[in-house]
């Protein structure tokens, strides 16, 4: 491709794409999945071409105030998430009676997502992360039940308040030094920095302003939230971890947050009944991973949208979302088998890829979070011992149930179920290769304690308490009014 | 300017204030209006540190103070994405409230909790 054109033309084709065939989907509708599944392997091809770029290529669009652009291996990580997981969700959907419309607002998102993963300026950003909101607004809301559309409508809202914050943030960044661009920030006042943490933080789904999303990820259909937990959650991560490269004072700051998101996270995780649910705490956890260490992120958030994503699309198929029922009723031991190993790497078992990401995180954090980020592990170990301990049997039984649950289409017997759950979890597999390093007896002994102790967690304390974490944290008016709480405490965080 | 900026920011406070204390999900989308008009209107008072002329560039009077085009650009932009989610939102507030008249935010909350 390179010898072909360079890689400026090559991004900017690769950026107006999948507008066009999002909008070309809704005039030829017969063409829509192969279309959208070109979209996704086209840009799987544009990251690894952006994995081999060593130093940072920055591209100026339209002169000075214009569009920055910057393109990198770390950007690369990211893009690649964002088309492996479409790449899956598209397999997903294959057989399914899903509409034009639904392939359109998936192009759309997926290109949203993409300018969102190499822009370096607050506006592209901002743009970028408003057509995400609506976006995914319309992938939520496309049963038009009426609880989709609440469920939405409050995503919505406290989205685009996040983005209010974020547009006084940006003006006034504008104000101190003349550009929006990432690099601006040097000059930026404290406020500017506060307000458009906040608006990242909330649309990244960290701490206690990403508390919106446990009930807007595990109400969504299956395939949307996929690619919600999966990659949309990471376009408010990424100018995070972005910014904390170009700017080491914003670490501390950062990585107290990702800490406590990640404790956060486990801490609800651990308690939660219901499969979906904890799913999505987890995406809150995870995030924390992430952004506790900027220097590596892009290899987790990999390994995390591959896991997510298949763990999303494995728990729709099951017979019911309530731990409880499930643990009386055994599930087909495929659908067990592929849940348990997209378990077994977030937890962090070697062999999976989600054992290298973890070891290089633990590695690269600042000494004072090490504690934090280690019990963080422990928690997910713990609480992804509930799908790997579900109990399992005859396929035949199984599936039948399964079946009669959901509409036929999106059964473990589709064929595209078993194709996105390939594409994932051989993905997880191959990504060992970007960091062997990992593959050490000191790390693997320590791997398999955590897991150990995990375990043992669950069967002795876990599994026999009945608490449950009170969920008014995550009622509507509280999220918003917590907004202004943690405005407050950014403020304070910044001037420390 | 002072007294002027004072007032953006009560705007925007009020506007905050609304979406989570009125109780009528459409209420709700108007203090977000509200709050979307003060953020704009704190673009412009940015924009018009410098001077309040158009910045069309006129060769007559080189010298008058031009206000700032960029933040104006930006806001512009912004100003169309908020009217478009406003419009989504409205969409789907019409469509709750064929089931639940009231449009009572908490009530709603309460009934699609799972």
């Amino acid at each position: 491709m390179t010898a072909v054109m360079s890689l400026e033309t090559a991004t900017l084709v690769w950026i107006a794409l999948p507008f066009l065939i999002g909008f070309s989907i809704y005039l030829l509708p017969k063409l829509a999945r192969p279309a959208a599944m070109v979209m996704a392997c086209l840009s799987w091809v544009y990251s690894l071409l952006l994995l081999q770029q060593d130093t940072a290529l920055t591209m100026q669009l339209m002169d000075s105030f214009g569009v920055t652009l910057q393109l990198d291996a770390l950007s690369g990580y990211f893009v690649l998430t964002n088309a492996m997981v479409t790449a899956a969700v598209l397999l997903y959907c294959w057989s399914s009676n899903k509409g034009a419309f639904f392939y359109t607002q998936v192009m759309v998102l997926h290109g949203a997502v993409n300018s969102a993963f190499i822009c370096a300026d607050f506006i592209s950003l901002y743009v970028a992360l408003e057509v995400i909101g609506v976006a995914s607004f319309l992938l939520m809301t496309y049963a038009r039940s009426d609880r989709a559309i609440w469920v939405g409508l409050r995503y919505l809202f406290i989205s685009n308040t996040a983005m209010l914050f974020y547009l006084m943030g940006a003006v006034l960044l504008y104000q101190s030094g003349g550009t929006f661009a990432f690099a601006g920030l040097a000059q930026a006042p404290p406020e500017a920095i506060a307000l458009m943490t906040l608006g990242l933080l909330t649309k990244g789904g960290i701490f206690v302003s990403g508390l919106w999303l446990p009930l807007t990820h595990s109400q969504a259909e299956t395939p949307v939230s996929a690619m919600l937990s999966g990659v949309v959650v990471k376009t408010g991560v990424f100018p995070l971890v972005r910014c904390a490269l170009l700017f080491p004072e914003l670490q501390p700051l950062l990585g107290l947050l990702g800490v406590g998101t990640a404790l956060l996270g486990v801490g609800y995780a651990m308690f939660e009944k219901d499969a979906k649910r904890m799913l999505a705490f987890h995406t809150v956890s995870q995030l924390g991973f992430v952004l506790a260490a900027p220097a590596v992120a892009g290899f987790y958030a990999l390994t995390h949208g591959l896991v997510k994503s298949a763990l999303f699309l494995g728990a729709g198929q099951l017979p019911d979302r309530n731990f409880k029922v499930l643990q009386k009723q055994p599930i087909a031991w495929p659908l067990w088998g592929v849940l348990a190993i997209a378990a077994l790497s977030i937890s962090g078992l070697p062999l999976l890829a989600g054992f290298g990401a973890k070891t290089l995180t633990l590695k690269t954090v600042q000494p004072w979070q090490v504690i934090g980020m280690n019990l963080a592990a422990l928690g997910t170990a713990i609480s992804f011992a509930k799908f790997i301990f579900l109990p399992h049997g005859n396929s035949k039984e199984g599936s039948l149930t399964a079946s009669a649950e959901q509409p036929a289409a999106t059964s473990i017997n589709n064929p595209g179920f078993w194709l996105a759950m390939g594409l994932l979890l051989g993905g997880l597999v191959l990504a060992n290769g970007f960091y062997l390093e990992a593959y050490s007896f000191k790390s693997m002994a320590k791997a398999m304690l955590t897991l150990g102790s995990g375990w043992s967690v669950y069967w002795l304390v876990i599994r026999q308490v009945p608490l449950k974490l009170p969920s008014m944290m995550e009622q509507f008016d509280n999220l918003i009014g917590t907004m202004s709480l943690m405005l407050t405490l950014l403020f304070w965080m910044v001037l420390a | 300017m002072p007294i002027l900026q004072a007032l953006v920011f009560a705007t925007i406070f009020c506007g905050f204030f609304g979406i989570f204390l009125k109780q009528n999900l459409v209420m709700k989308i108007l203090s977000m209006d509200v709050m979307s008009t003060g953020v704009i209107a704190f673009y412009v008072l940015i924009a018009a540190r410098g001077g309040f002329f158009t910045p069309i560039l006129d060769t007559a009077e080189p010298s008058v103070g031009y206000a700032d085009p960029v933040p104006q650009a930006v806001i512009l932009t912004a100003i169309v994405i908020g009217f478009s989610i406003q419009a989504l939102m409205l969409v789907g507030v019409m469509k709750l409230s064929r089931d639940n008249p009231t449009l009572e935010s908490r009530e709603i909350e309460k009934t699609y909790s799972p």
